[in-house]
C-alpha cells in the first residue's frame, strides 16, 4: 500500500516510541513554588500531587497548610516567618522524588523536609535527607523499616509503623470471623511489610494464611484476584491495597456479592476511599489511625470546623498528619531554640505533642531511640451511613498506640548519631 | 483450579470487551487522522465526571446517553481548533499536543471536581451477582458487555454499511485520492474524530460504574488500549477488538500463577508480537513498515 503523505504516515514504530514517551513522561511533573521571604525558616513538601495518591497527598498539603498557618499567626518559628515549598514527588516515582528532595534541600535550602504517603519514596528521601543532615518528618507513609532496620537520626515518622496496624487488629478479627486469611497486597514495600506484620501478628493468635496475591501498584481489575481468593474458601479476605486501588478493590468486591459469603477486612483504611465508594460498598473492619468524630476528646472538635472551614469536608487522618508534621518543625526548633538538625532531633526523642496538636484520647509522643511517634489507633467498621454525612466508620475499640508498638529492640532500629 | 482458571478465562473476556471498547475509539482516530491521541484517557475521565455530574438530574440512564454526546461535542471543537492544524505534519507534532493535553485534562478534572475519588452510583438492579456460582457475572458487567456489543456492531455497521463509513474505510487506506475525489476530509476527519471519542466517553460511564472514579481513571486505562491496538493490528477495528479480549484472558490467567505479573504479561505479549509479527494479529501488511 503506498504511504499517505497527508496522514502523515503513522506507523507501529510511532506508536510503540510513543508508549515509551508516556512512561518516560511520568519523570516529568509539574512543581509550585511560593514566593519567598528572605529570612523566612522554610519547610519543604515532597509529597505525591498526582497519580494514585494525589488525594492523600493534597489532604496532608491542606494539614500543612493549616498548622503553617496557626504558627505564622503565633509569631512563625523562632521569631521568624515560615514558608512553605511545595513540590509533586508523584505517587510512584523515587527518582523523581529524590530528585525533589535534592532540589528542595540544594537550592531552595530548607530548614525541614517533609514527605512520602509512599513508603518506598519515604525510604529513598530519607537517604537524601540523612546524607545531607536535614531533619525529616515522614507524614504518611507506613513500612516498618522507616523507623526500623533503616532509621536514621534525622527521620521522624508520623503515621503508624504497619506492624502497629497489623496488631492492632489481628485479634479482633480472629476472634470475631476466623482464622483463615486470604491476602490481597500491593506489590511493593509498604504491602510486603503490612503482610508480613498481619501474618504474624494473626499467627500469634493461631491465624493462617491460606493463599494470597501481590497485586501491582495501580491496578484496576480486582475481579481475577477475587476469583481466586474466593475459591480458596477463606474466613476473611483482607485487603492491603490502598488509595484508589483500595477502591477498585472494595466496589468489585461487593459487585460481587463477596461481603456475604466471607468477611472484608484489612489493617489499614483511610476516609478517602471510604468517601470514593458508593453507600453499599463501605463495608468491612479496618484500623484508622486518626478519625474526626471522636466525641469529647479536647480540640477535636475546633479542628474539625476549621478544617470543614477551609477545604468544605471534614478532616481525614492525612490530614492531621500533614498538620502534626508540620507543628513538629515547630516544636523541634522551639524546643532546641536552634535550627541546627541535630539539636532540634535530640531535642524530639520522647517528645510529647500538646493536646490542640495531638488530637486524640491517648498521650502523643515521639519515642525515643526510634523516632517513631506512638498515638491511638481506632479499630471499627465501615458505615454506609452514620451520624453524619462524613461518618462512614463506626470505632469499635480505641487502641493505645504504645499498647501495640513492640519494644524499640523488636524494630531492629540502631540509631547512630554523627560525631 | 480448573475451575479457577475457566472463571478467570470468562472474566478476562469480560474485562478485554471493556479494554476494546476503549481501543476501538482511539484505533478509529489513529486510523484515519493519524493521531496518535494519547488525550483518549482525558475524555473518558471527562466522559465519566460529566456523568456523575449529571446522574442527580437525569439519573444513570439519562447520564449514560448525554455524558458521552457531551464529551463528543467537546471532542469536536478540540479537534477543530488544536488539532487540524497539525494534521499532515509529523505525527509526533499530534502526539506532544494530546499528550500535553492529557495532562491538562488530568488536571482539569482535578481542579474541577477534587483530587479525591467520588462515589459514582449505578441503579441497585444492575449491581447484584446474577448466579451465586458465576458470582462474578453481575448485571452491570452483562450490561457493560451489551452496550460494548452494540457499540461495536453499531460502529461495524456503520463503517460497512453508510456512506460516512465507506469514506471513513476508503480514507483509512487512502486518504489523498478519497480527497481528490471530492470527499470533504476535513468533515470526514472531524466526524471520525467525533465517533472515536464519543467511545470514550461511553466507556468512562462504564468504567465509572466498575471502578473507583479519580482523576487517574483515564490514565490507567489508556495503556492496556494501546497494548490491546499493537497486539490486534495496527489498521484493523477487528485485530483491536480482538487484541484487547486476549490481553484481558492474559491478565486473568496470569493472575492465577503469577499475580504480580498481572500487569506486565500485555507488555510481554506485546513485546512477542513485535517479533514474530510485527504487523499485529489482524493488522494491514504494508501499513507497518
Amino acid at each position: 500500500m503506498p504511504k499517505s503523505t497527508s496522514r502523515g504516515g503513522v506507523d507501529r514504530r510511532s506508536l510503540v516510541k510513543s508508549g515509551l514517551i508516556l512512561a518516560a513522561a511520568q519523570v516529568a511533573s509539574p512543581f509550585v513554588i511560593r514566593a519567598r521571604a528572605a529570612d523566612a525558616v522554610r519547610i519543604g513538601l515532597d509529597n505525591p500531587l498526582t497519580g494514585t495518591y494525589a488525594g492523600p497527598g493534597k489532604n496532608e498539603l491542606v494539614g500543612c497548610q493549616m498548622a503553617l498557618d496557626a504558627i505564622n499567626a503565633k509569631g512563625g518559628i523562632l521569631g521568624r516567618p515560615v514558608e512553605l515549598v511545595v513540590e509533586d514527588s508523584t505517587s510512584g516515582d523515587a527518582g523523581a522524588a529524590v530528585q525533589k528532595a535534592r532540589k528542595l534541600i540544594e537550592s531552595d535550602k530548607v530548614d525541614f523536609l517533609l514527605g512520602n504517603v509512599n513508603s518506598s519514596l519515604a525510604l529513598a528521601m530519607a537517604q537524601v535527607s540523612n546524607e545531607k543532615g536535614v531533619l525529616h518528618i515522614v507524614p504518611g507513609g507506613h513500612t516498618d523499616a522507616i523507623t526500623g532496620s533503616s532509621c536514621h537520626w534525622n527521620v521522624f515518622r508520623v503515621c503508624n509503623t504497619t506492624q502497629m496496624e497489623a496488631n492492632a487488629i489481628a485479634g479482633s478479627l480472629i476472634k470475631d470471623y476466623g482464622k483463615k486469611f486470604y491476602y490481597i497486597t500491593p506489590d511493593y514495600s509498604f504491602g510486603h511489610t503490612l503482610e508480613a506484620g498481619l501474618v504474624k501478628a494473626a499467627g500469634a493468635l493461631g491465624g493462617e494464611k491460606v493463599g494470597g496475591d501481590l497485586v501491582p501498584l495501580g491496578s484496576v481489575d480486582f475481579s481475577s484476584y477475587l476469583i481466586k481468593a474466593q475459591g480458596m474458601n477463606p474466613d476473611v479476605i483482607i485487603f492491603l491495597v490502598q488509595g484508589d486501588d483500595m477502591l477498585n478493590a472494595l466496589k468489585q468486591a461487593v459487585q460481587f456479592g463477596l461481603q456475604n459469603k466471607v468477611h472484608l477486612a484489612g489493617a489499614q483504611q483511610e476516609l478517602e476511599p471510604l468517601e470514593g465508594l458508593p453507600p453499599e460498598a463501605r463495608v468491612g473492619t479496618w484500623v484508622m489511625e486518626w478519625y474526626w468524630n471522636q466525641p469529647g476528646v479536647p480540640h477535636v472538635a475546633e479542628f474539625v470546623e476549621a478544617t470543614k472551614k477551609r477545604t468544605g469536608r471534614v478532616p481525614t487522618a492525612r490530614t492531621w498528619f500533614g498538620y502534626l508534621s508540620t507543628w513538629t518543625c515547630a516544636h523541634a526548633a522551639e524546643s532546641a531554640k536552634s535550627l541546627k538538625a541535630t539539636d532540634m532531633a535530640r531535642a524530639l526523642q520522647g517528645f510529647h505533642l500538646p493536646p490542640e496538636i495531638a488530637l486524640g484520647p491517648n498521650p502523643v509522643f515521639y519515642r525515643a531511640g526510634q523516632n517513631q511517634l506512638i498515638a491511638s489507633l481506632f479499630v471499627g467498621d465501615a458505615q454506609a451511613k452514620g451520624s453524619a454525612p462524613d461518618d462512614l466508620f463506626k470505632v469499635t475499640k480505641v487502641v493505645n498506640g504504645a499498647d501495640v508498638a513492640g519494644t524499640v529492640e523488636q524494630s531492629g532500629c540502631k540509631m547512630t548519631w554523627p560525631a | 483450579m480448573t475451575q479457577v482458571v475457566l472463571f478467570n478465562i470468562f472474566n478476562g473476556l469480560i474485562v478485554g470487551a471493556f479494554y476494546a471498547l476503549m481501543a476501538l475509539g482511539l484505533s478509529l482516530i489513529l486510523n484515519l487522522s493519524g493521531v496518535i491521541n494519547f488525550a483518549h484517557g482525558g475524555f473518558l475521565a471527562l466522559g465519566a465526571y460529566l456523568a456523575y455530574t449529571l446522574i442527580p438530574y437525569v439519573g444513570f440512564w439519562g447520564a449514560l446517553i448525554a455524558a458521552p454526546l457531551l464529551t463528543a461535542a467537546l471532542g469536536l471543537v478540540i479537534e477543530r481548533v488544536l488539532i487540524r492544524p497539525l494534521y499532515g505534519g509529523d505525527p509526533l507534532y499530534g502526539l506532544l499536543l494530546t499528550f500535553g493535553l492529557a495532562y491538562i485534562f488530568e488536571d482539569m478534572t482535578r481542579f474541577v471536581w477534587g483530587a479525591q475519588s467520588v462515589p459514582f452510583q449505578v441503579p441497585a438492579s444492575l449491581t447484584t451477582s446474577l448466579s451465586s456460582q458465576f458470582f462474578f457475572l453481575t448485571g452491570y458487567r452483562v450490561f457493560m458487555i451489551a452496550i460494548v456489543v452494540a457499540a461495536v456492531g453499531g460502529l461495524f455497521a456503520i463503517l460497512n454499511h453508510t456512506r460516512l463509513g465507506m469514506r471513513i474505510r476508503a480514507g483509512t487506506r487512502d486518504l489523498d485520492t478519497v480527497s481528490t475525489l471530492g470527499v470533504n476530509i476535513r468533515v470526514l476527519r472531524s466526524l471520525n474524530f467525533g465517533i472515536g471519542i464519543y467511545m470514550a466517553g461511553l466507556a468512562g460511564v462504564l468504567a465509572a460504574g466498575l471502578l473507583g472514579l479519580s482523576p487517574t481513571i483515564g490514565a490507567s486505562l489508556i495503556m492496556p488500549s494501546f497494548v490491546a491496538i499493537i497486539v490486534g493490528g495496527l489498521g484493523s477495528l477487528l485485530g483491536t477488538l480482538l487484541g484487547g479480549l486476549l490481553i484481558g484472558v492474559a491478565s486473568g490467567v496470569t493472575a492465577v500463577y503469577f499475580p504480580s505479573a498481572t500487569e506486565a504479561v500485555m507488555y510481554v505479549m506485546m513485546g512477542l508480537v513485535l517479533l514474530v509479527r510485527p504487523r499485529g494479529l489482524l493488522g494491514e501488511e504494508g501499513r507497518l513498515h
